[in-house]
């Protein structure tokens, strides 16, 4: 039987052609690229009228006062060492996030024992928000790196852990049930099927993690920062809590940010690549 | 044994198994002011429920999460839609979100800090900013996704605009717009606790931090066990409430975007 909508489809045509003639506007490639900077243009604008003013206050930002806080920091080699020393608390958790939770998430979803041992230990932990650990991080590790990146990989294991595991039950079983009656070991089985087979979960999941673990970095910076005022070397989110707390300047704070941001965006990009390149036929498109 | 009952049976046989490492632990430790036993925290978190602190952290806390939230729904699902529909909304809007959207709602902490200072306002915004992107992503997707065939059957039978609206475009694009405000929510209870972490006078987020600053380790425990419960309490009731709104979607994959 026809669907209504292919019985309807000449009617829908013929209401759908009955547009003006020549190129619509959406067709026009200049329209629609002019459309896409108005606002960004307009409030750029709107902020730098409304703050031109007051250039000397340091609790306002201003488009000028970015530009020139971000030669300030850059000159002062504060910003690369705080870029660097995030990049490496991201780094550091995300590879220890990685190894881990892609090992438990494969076990999990291979060894029905180790999902039935392991599955509710992780579905304990995993809605406790990350951010909750960070006291009792600071009470272990004390300030600094170490409660930094437990904080990150902290965040950034579960999504890798669902989304392996929801890999391997993706895996057609009847790959497993021939390779294991052919011969192949356990370990081969992994190594050899599982895998390879789970690989869309695993970039899927390691971009997850990736996107988490520059969210986390700033929130751990920041907080373990309370007490913290180790400047640059504590990182940009550490960086961020400096120029609140002690030398307060928004232009400052406002460069830490986009550093942040063009950071998470970059990752994100090669993570894309790497989610394309390992698993093309799954990849999607964002 | 059955398959209803094998699930708890497990939950029960693992978490039995890490209360009592937990303990010889803390018991080899020696050291409760890093490592408090179970038994501790269990009486820490009895006392937090019987004072009446956790209940009143939570309303402070759950009205905030309530109302930044559904601002967030209130401004991200209509400008999703209008976003997934119309060209030109979707051309003004894309690649301003694009811009704003990398820079997480926890970044902007300090900016707000110096602006508003420790107040209300700063859970509330950073709830707010988190939670709006996957919201508006989401419906946008769901809303681009709309079977062209049904909107043409819709137009020629006569439905008007807001009709097309309310009757095709929000019910098919209802499975994601769900999707995304499941996401948006568990994202803005990380958020919130963040929030009150560093910039808020009181809530769950602020309990914790100060009982960090006290250094009882088994006042931070017994927070952190009651975030695990509410953090999981809130995702069963979204599944719930994802299958009772859109249960043709049970099926259905519907990724989400963050």
């Amino acid at each position: 039987m026809k669907s209504v909508g292919e019985l309807l489809r000449p009617a829908i045509g013929s209401v759908r052609r009955r547009g003006k003639p020549g190129p619509l506007l959406r067709e026009v490639p200049a329209i629609r690229s002019a459309l896409r900077v108005v606002l960004p243009i307009t409030l750029l604008v709107v902020w730098y009228y409304l703050t031109r003013n007051q250039g000397e206050d340091p609790r306002v930002a201003t488009p000028p006062g970015v530009v020139r806080a971000f030669g300030e920091l850059w000159a002062s080699g504060d910003l690369l060492i705080g870029t660097l020393i995030s990049f490496q608390h991201v780094m550091f958790s995300f590879v220890l996030a990685a190894v881990s939770g892609t090992a438990v998430g494969m076990l999990m979803g291979y060894f029905r024992a180790v999902d039935h041992w392991l599955g509710p230990l992780v579905h304990s932990l995993r809605p406790i928000a990350p951010y909750a650990w960070i006291p009792m991080a600071i009470l272990w590790f004390g300030i600094g790196d170490a409660a930094a990146m437990f904080v990150i990989t902290y965040a950034a294991v579960f999504p890798i852990i669902v989304n392996v595991t929801a890999g391997v039950h993706s895996i057609d079983r009847n790959l497993i049930d021939a390779a294991r009656v052919l011969g192949a070991s356990q370990w081969m089985t992994l190594r050899r099927i599982v895998f390879p087979g789970a690989l869309p979960g695993i970039t899927v999941g390691l971009r997850l993690a990736m996107g988490m673990a520059w969210i986390a970095v700033v929130a751990a910076e920041l907080a373990t920062g309370n007490a913290g005022g180790r400047g640059a070397t504590g990182g940009l989110g550490q960086m961020m809590f400096i120029f609140y707390a002690y030398e307060i300047n928004l232009n400052y704070i406002v460069v830490c940010i986009i550093v942040v941001a063009l950071m998470a965006l970059a990752s994100d990009r090669i993570m894309q690549r790497l989610q394309r390149r390992l698993a093309p036929w799954q990849a999607d498109g964002r | 044994m059955s398959a209803r009952i094998a699930p708890v049976w497990f939950y029960f046989r693992t978490i039995a198994v890490v209360l009592l490492v937990w303990w010889l632990v803390s018991v080899l430790l020696g050291r409760p002011y890093l490592l408090p036993g179970p038994v501790a925290v269990g009486t820490e978190a009895l006392e937090l429920a019987s004072s009446g602190e956790l209940f009143n952290a939570l309303v402070v806390s759950g009205e905030r999460l309530l109302g930044a939230y559904s601002l967030a729904v209130a401004v991200g699902v209509p400008l999703g839609i209008a976003m997934g529909r119309i060209w030109f909304v979707n051309d003004l809007f894309d690649w301003l979100i694009e811009m704003v959207r990398p820079i997480s709602g926890i970044a902007w902490i300090p900016i707000l800090l110096v602006v508003f200072g420790i107040s209300n306002a700063i859970p509330i915004s950073i709830i707010f900013i988190a939670a709006v992107f996957p919201i508006v992503l989401n419906s946008q997707a769901g809303a681009r996704t709309v079977e062209p065939n049904l909107l043409g059957a819709a137009e020629v039978l006569g439905a008007s605009r807001l009709r097309k609206v309310f009757q095709v475009i929000i019910p098919a694009a209802l499975p994601s717009i769900i999707t995304g405000a499941r996401i948006a929510f568990s994202v803005s209870w990380m958020a919130l606790i963040v929030a009150e972490l560093v910039g808020a006078p009181n809530g769950v987020g602020y309990a914790i931090g100060f009982a960090q600053e006290l250094g009882r380790a088994t006042l931070v425990l017994a927070w952190i066990v009651y975030i695990g419960i509410f953090g999981y309490l809130i995702d069963v009731a979204l599944r719930r409430v994802q299958t009772m709104l859109t249960p043709w979607a049970a099926g259905l994959k519907v990724g989400g975007t963050t």
